[in-house]
């Protein structure tokens, strides 16, 4: 097992615009990533239950060309309104980091 | 030399407010700082300055604001050019005609539009493709300021303009408006795009700042919802088959990017409603006692207060919450470790309310009832809550939501974006013409 952190050279989440989180993991090499993808747990169900999120709500895609996994999902709360807690959506990241990797 | 030279000024990345309020996110000085510079180098090489989304948000006092630094910049250094501005804001009438006509569709996961969000939106911007762009340039202008723009149209006219590739041009424009944000370390730094037949290359003006074959693949990634590629008005960017490969340790080639078209051409229309003001207090905990029964503390309090308040000011009107620092402040309910025990929790109490005056009065009220609320177990009975400063109720202004960010269908790119022409001579405004 690896945690992602120590596979990856980013690992984020941005805005997609001011209704919609992504978390870009991009791995540090195709080993990495090739090894992520095959684990087979970078999947929308196991990714919705780690953010806390149903699994309708959530999409994994891969980009093998950066390797590299987006999860985009749609914001609780639309950027700066009344229950936001983060207007860039930059610090949202966090319960990903320590995802074991087998 | 470059071709042209752009900027991209504004975003939504920045929240609902700066559209509302019609303000710019930043100081004065600082735009007319970095204005001066892009604006002497355009006409001391005589290439075409690009600016986009101007003024953070791209609405009519966005622009007006922008214009202002600009002329001064003009006067002050005697500059000739001719100009063209582009408007984008939206009348409220031109979009209740398209909701009219079910040519409006929600962009991602947004409700439907409604009569209702039209009334009530403060400003409404379009986000206008390279059409207008082209269109500006076609019309001779030396410099362009544009209101609401996508990122990449503003970046990707002139090479569209020229006849090179747009799925490569976009792509291209798409990196580099976030400057050297696609190197590492990224950076604000400017960026030099090369723009060949089939391939682009990105190098960072400052020599400090590598563009890596990883970085520019994790940039083209940055802030779009997709992994295969993003949308633009008329069309798809298609990355999926792209090739990042390293020219030198400081350069990166991009070859195999694609534009897809789409039929019905749709441009974004964006809207904020205000929804009140806020007012904020800030204080810290730092009794172990206290840090441990924080989520029953602030349970109570809330109750308290809503309690106290009750017959003198209507919960329609006001939204309290505390927000602890230490514990889920970052990431509210989404917050996924387990009963965190930092040593000290700086609590926020954030109150939105329909007047200053009663934002005013719930903060006070809800601090003075946390500070004074006695736990199970309190020994510290002088005050929950170490406060730097007072007064320590803080307005913290205007409070607006996004409630349009919905797509329209338009049979001209053109039709939601008047474009004026001045030529301004050593810095004089002369001839204006629509």
């Amino acid at each position: 097992m690896v945690k992602l952190h120590e596979m990856v050279r980013v690992l984020r989440s941005k805005n997609a615009g001011p209704f919609q989180l992504t978390y870009d993991l991009i791995f540090d090499g195709i080993e990495s990533y090739e090894r992520a993808v095959r684990s087979g747990i970078f999947n929308a169900r196991d990714m919705a239950a780690r953010l806390k999120r149903s699994e309708t709500e959530v999409t994994v895609d891969l980009y093998p060309v950066g390797n590299a996994i987006k999860i985009t999902v749609p914001r609780i709360h639309s950027s700066g309104s009344v229950g936001d807690t983060d207007v860039f959506g930059c610090q949202q990241h966090a319960p990903l980091m320590e995802i074991e990797v087998p | 030399m470059p071709d042209y030279i752009g900027a991209d000024m504004g975003s939504t990345d920045i929240g609902p407010y700066y559209l509302g309020k019609g303000e710019i996110d930043g100081h004065r000085q600082i735009v007319f700082r970095d204005l001066e510079m892009v604006l002497l180098a355009g006409r001391r090489l005589d290439v075409p300055v690009l600016v986009g989304t101007a003024g953070s948000a791209g609405g009519k006092p966005h622009v007006d604001k922008t214009l202002d630094v600009l002329f001064e910049i003009a006067q002050k250094h005697r500059l000739s050019f001719r100009l063209a501005i582009i408007h984008a804001e939206v009348d409220k009438s031109y979009l209740t005609a398209k909701l009219a006509e079910g040519r409006v569709s929600p962009c991602g996961p947004v409700p439907a539009l409604t009569q209702g969000s039209i009334d009530k939106a403060t400003r409404l911007v379009g986000q206008m493709g390279v059409e207008p762009f082209v269109a500006a340039l076609e019309g001779g202008a030396d410099v362009v300021v544009a209101g609401r723009a996508c990122d990449a149209a503003i970046f990707s006219a002139v090479p569209i303009m020229r006849g090179y590739d747009i799925g490569l041009a976009m792509h291209m424009a798409k990196i580099i408006e976030c400057s050297s944000l696609c190197a590492e370390p990224g950076g604000r730094d400017a960026i030099m795009a090369f723009l060949s037949k089939d391939h682009f290359i990105l190098e960072s003006m400052n020599p400090e700042r590598h563009s890596t074959p990883a970085s520019v693949a994790a940039h083209s990634l940055y802030e779009q919802p997709r992994a295969d590629g993003f949308s633009e008005p008329g069309g798809k960017v298609d990355i999926s088959e792209v090739r990042y490969e390293s020219e030198g340790n400081h350069r990166t080639k991009v070859s195999g990017s694609k534009w897809i078209p789409s039929l019905p051409y749709s441009i974004k229309i964006e809207g904020v409603e205000h929804v009140g003001y806020r007012y904020i207090s800030m204080g810290a905990m730092r009794c172990p006692i206290a840090v441990r029964e924080i989520r029953t503390i602030l349970m109570r309090v809330q109750e308290i207060v809503d309690e106290l308040l009750e017959g003198s000011v209507d919960p329609a009107d006001y939204h309290l919450q505390f927000r602890p620092y230490g514990i889920h402040g970052a990431m509210g309910d989404g917050e996924v470790a387990c009963d965190p025990r930092p040593i000290e929790i700086m609590v926020m109490t954030d109150v939105v309310a329909s007047s200053p005056q009663i934002a005013q009065s719930v903060c006070s009220v809800a601090r003075y009832n946390l500070l004074h609320y006695f736990y199970d177990g309190i020994l510290a009975t002088g005050g929950n809550l170490a406060m730097p400063f007072a007064p320590s109720d803080i307005f913290a202004g205007d409070v607006f939501e996004f409630t349009v960010y919905h797509l329209v269908e338009v049979d001209d790119p053109l039709e939601l974006f008047k474009i004026d022409f001045v030529n301004v001579e050593e810095g004089v405004r002369c001839g204006e013409t629509t």
